[in-house]
């Protein structure tokens, strides 16, 4: 997995390259962002090609943490096999969820 | 048809498991149709294996001889099983209840499996856990989740 960060219009822009599940989940949570305190977050899920539980709970945690500063963290580019994870457990209502990478950076910009 | 593969009992073996899972039940389908996949179907075997394959690893004991884990998919005319085995100490995999309503970090994954699997199993027999996952293929629906 892979995780590169860089800000577009003051929204910090994640994106993750790879599988996240249980090997490669802790990398996540441990990722320092340089930019997020401060500004919205977009994380870029079109290179993830598998996500299990692992990986939604390291997801779920920036999202709580985000919230606990006042902010949302927004989700673009869910392929089918993420998205249906998201939906069985529910979890896609912590978050605000785009197609695309600039309607997602966009949005967040907004609020 | 029976498939067997033996793997270390170490994280960085869950990708190469589930990635197994999702072969087998790609051959599967391609077995009973041609014609026609299911990415839904054989995506319930990646993830479900993925989840058990992790919870099967988190309940090893530190041993002095490698631990390890059999995968082992059984499959008849519309349904295919894949079972979990490992010498950990027992643990139970009933049917989990999960607050989704609190976002909680942990704890997805059993929900996961009993989600994505018709028939969610567990036996512990001569000092071995047998976690059990069978999925019916319905060959009139594109999707079966």
């Amino acid at each position: 997995m892979i995780i590169s960060e860089k800000l577009c219009n003051d929204v910090t822009v994640i994106s993750i390259k790879g599988t996240i599940d249980a090997k490669t989940a802790p990398e996540l949570k441990k990722f320092e962002f340089a930019s997020a305190l401060e500004s919205p977050v977009v994380i870029d899920l079109s290179d993830v090609d598998f996500l299990d539980s692992s990986g939604l709970g390291a997801l779920v945690g920036i999202a709580r943490k985000k919230r606990d500063q006042g902010g949302n963290v927004t989700l673009a580019c869910m392929n089918n096999k993420v998205r249906k994870v998201f939906e069985i457990t529910q979890v896609y209502k912590l978050f605000d969820i785009y197609d695309d990478v600039e309607a997602a950076t966009l949005n967040a910009g907004k609020k | 048809m029976t498939t067997m593969m033996t793997l270390p009992s170490d994280i960085r073996y869950v990708r190469l498991a589930s990635l197994a899972a999702l072969k087998i039940a790609e051959i599967f389908t391609e077995c009973i149709n041609t014609k026609m996949g299911n990415e839904d179907f054989c995506h319930a075997f990646e993830l479900s294996v993925s989840e058990a394959f992790t919870n099967s690893v988190l309940h090893a004991e530190p041993s002095e001889q490698e631990n390890t884990i059999i995968l082992s998919f059984c499959s008849n005319s519309n349904n295919l099983t894949v079972t979990v085995s490992d010498s950990n100490p027992p643990f139970a995999i009933g049917a989990p209840s999960l607050d989704i309503s609190s976002y909680p970090e942990n704890g997805y994954g059993l929900f996961l499996i009993h989600q994505l699997m018709d028939n969610v199993s567990y036996a512990r027999e001569n000092g071995t856990n047998r976690v059990s996952m069978t999925k019916q293929y319905h060959m009139t629906e594109g999707n079966n989740l």
